[in-house]
């Protein structure tokens, strides 16, 4: 494997950022840390980096060790929020300068460094841009720009701290796919820090998440998706509509017994289950126990909320099958839920 | 004459009226904020009242002299002297505080210590301090029997009170604040990325201070000698108790001014000073301009 994180620890005065946390980074993959802000993400890449020290536990890079080593000796590409971008040098320069300050032995001529930079400009297809400077540029050409420097010095390892969390969506959308092409093509070990589950799921070969500086659940974007291991997974991985229930003999029992929904995974007793709104049936019925409390177009997609006694729901679905529901905000209605998670509480 | 009545037949059936815009004044973009001329009209007669007319004042008093007595006024070789004196000695003053005005700035803002702040406060003294105070503490410190002046004197057969080394000393004192005070702030503000960015490039940090931070500053620091170098050359108060002042050798060109001023030669004075005035414009002018290609470099 490329990177192996053993017991990592990191306190800053009272605050715990990582809680003895291990993971292994395989060689050629693109891994997610995901997970919301404080829950110890960025720390743990920026000791990978070399930028930040833990206060226990081990780090090898490519089997070796590598806490000792300075940032400049680890050999990582290093993709920061905010570009950190070198402000008074032009594109060419910023790309150049990881070749540029290497010892005179190891440096390449001033020819072959020409060649290199105008290559990685090519690739993050910034050529026209090379004697621009990074103030003259979008924020999308900017986070480029700080990947071809990263990836100027060849590094064994890249590592991007919210890549794409300064730039606006549609940017961010087209960047994402950009970027996995780009991994696809030069199956770098790559490991990027985002809390946007959205971009972990659909970039990541595996993601971590992350809660309170430890791992929650590790796996492929599928395997976190569909079997969370956790409460936290499940209402961080997407929309959830949340039930404090007790369960009995297999069913999950909501409020006064409002709504049974059938339990899978073998708790009894208080627990909590979850719902995902496009797993939440609404039926029109003028004797139903809930009523349309709103109803919210967002693109192709209707969010319906949902009034049951006293608890609000949130129901998902297409405009289509709205239209065939014919129902309207005030309507009676029953529910129906198709598939419901139970964790114990 | 058909043309002609075409014409005016043509405006008429406009609407009757021709509408004259407002002529633009030159310079002025339109903005929303209100208030350009008021504030442009008082900032001038401001700067008339305050700078301008004195130092026109100062001309046309030298301009009495006529353009010989003018030039044979201003090189005479004591009066070329006190030009050396006055601006080498700021220069190195002010080149000596850039350096370490720029340490105690970089100290001041990365390092966390006990009586940070107490430091702190100290760099701006010489700016509370009378000069003269300033002048006669160091005269007597640097003196040949005072606490440094004596061991320097045995130790190395150094003179610094009385000599060229004592006005530049009393120079760095009073400049220091300049450099410090503008350094800081832009220190403060670099972004600690840009820095831990070029350490995993692979940068060392003597590479990282001379490529990444020095550029980032380098406007400041010069502002920061401007200041330092415009002070030093005006300084009076505390340069001419540890000069000595000896003409030719250690007497700067403001005192030179005043013993011309109580001889009553004020055309001589006043032209001393016009020739001051002209050599200092221009070399804070070159800093200007500096700074600026400096900064139109990067800050666009």
């Amino acid at each position: 494997m490329a990177i192996q994180v053993s017991g990592i620890t990191k306190r800053f005065n009272d605050f715990t950022a990582l809680d003895s946390v291990d993971l292994e980074v395989k060689s050629g993959e693109l891994l997610a840390l995901l997970g919301p802000s404080g829950s110890g993400k960025t720390t743990l890449l920026r000791i990978m980096a070399g930028l930040e020290s833990p206060d226990g536990g081990g780090l090898l890079l490519n089997g070796e060790e590598a806490l000792g080593l300075k940032p400049r000796d680890r050999q990582v590409g290093f993709v920061f929020q905010h570009y950190a971008l070198f402000r008074h040098m032009t594109v060419f320069d910023n790309v150049a300068f990881g070749l540029k300050v290497r010892p005179r032995g190891e440096r390449p001529g001033s020819a072959e460094i020409k060649r290199r930079v105008t290559e990685l400009l090519e690739l993050v297809q910034l050529s026209p841009f090379a004697g621009r400077y990074p103030a003259q540029l979008s924020g999308g050409q900017r986070q480029r720009v700080a990947l071809a420097r990263a990836l100027a010095i060849e590094p064994k390892v890249l590592l991007l701290d919210e890549p794409f969390g300064a730039l606006d969506a549609k940017v961010r959308k087209e960047l994402r796919r950009w970027l996995r092409k780009l991994h696809d093509d030069i199956h770098i070990t790559s490991v990027f820090v985002t809390h946007d589950q959205e971009e972990a799921l659909e970039l990541a070969d595996r993601v971590v998440v992350m809660n309170q500086g430890r791992i929650e659940q590790i796996g492929t974007p599928a395997e976190v998706y569909d079997h969370p291991a956790s409460a936290f997974v499940y209402e961080f991985l997407g929309q959830v509509n949340r039930f404090d229930c007790t369960v009995e003999g297999g069913i999950a029992r909501v409020g006064d017994g409002a709504l049974a929904i059938p339990a899978q995974g073998g708790v009894q007793g208080p627990a909590v289950a979850y719902v995902r709104p496009h797993d939440l049936g609404v039926t029109p019925a003028s004797a139903g126990p809930a009523r349309i409390s709103g109803i919210h177009v967002v693109g192709p997609d209707a969010r319906i909320d949902i009034d049951l006694a006293g608890l609000t729901l949130e129901a998902e679905m297409d405009r289509e099958r709205l239209a065939t529901l014919g129902i309207v905000a005030g309507d009676r209605c029953a529910i129906h839920i198709d598939r419901a998670r139970v964790f114990a509480r | 004459m058909v043309a002609a009545a075409d014409s005016d037949s043509t405006l008429a059936g406009k609407g009757g009226a021709v509408t004259v815009r407002a002529p633009v004044p030159l310079f002025r973009k339109p903005s929303v904020l209100p208030g350009f001329g008021l504030t442009l009209g008082f900032t001038l007669s401001y700067l008339s009242c305050i700078v301008l007319v004195p130092l026109a004042a100062l001309i046309v008093r030298s301009s009495g002299l006529g353009w010989s007595g003018f030039w044979s006024a201003v090189t005479t070789p004591r009066v070329l002297a006190a030009f050396e004196v006055s601006f080498g000695l700021s220069f190195a003053a002010a080149l000596t505080n850039a350096l370490f005005g720029f340490l105690v700035a970089w100290v001041l803002v990365r390092y966390d210590f006990p009586g940070k702040r107490l430091v702190d406060a100290l760099v701006d003294l010489p700016f509370a301090l009378p000069t003269a105070v300033a002048g006669i503490a160091l005269s007597a410190l640097y003196a040949p029997n005072g606490w440094l002046g004596k061991p320097l004197n045995e130790l190395f057969g150094l003179k610094v009170a009385f000599t060229p080394l004592g006005i530049a000393i009393a120079l760095t004192f009073i400049g220091l604040p300049f450099v410090v005070r503008t350094v800081q702030p832009i220190l403060q503000d670099l972004p600690p990325e840009e820095e831990e960015a070029a350490a995993s490039l692979g940068a060392s940090r003597l590479q990282t201070f001379r490529s990444v931070i020095l550029p980032a500053i380098l406007p400041a620091l010069v502002t920061g000698f401007a200041l330092s170098f415009a002070r030093g050359v005006g300084e009076y108060g505390s340069v001419i108790f540890i000069a000595g002042n000896m003409p030719g050798l250690t007497e700067i060109l403001p005192l030179l001014i005043v013993i011309k001023l109580e001889q009553y030669d004020y055309a001589g004075a006043a032209a001393v000073g016009t020739a001051m005035l002209a050599v200092s414009f221009v070399m804070l002018l070159i800093l200007n301009l500096l700074q600026h290609w400096m900064r139109s470099r990067h800050a666009r």
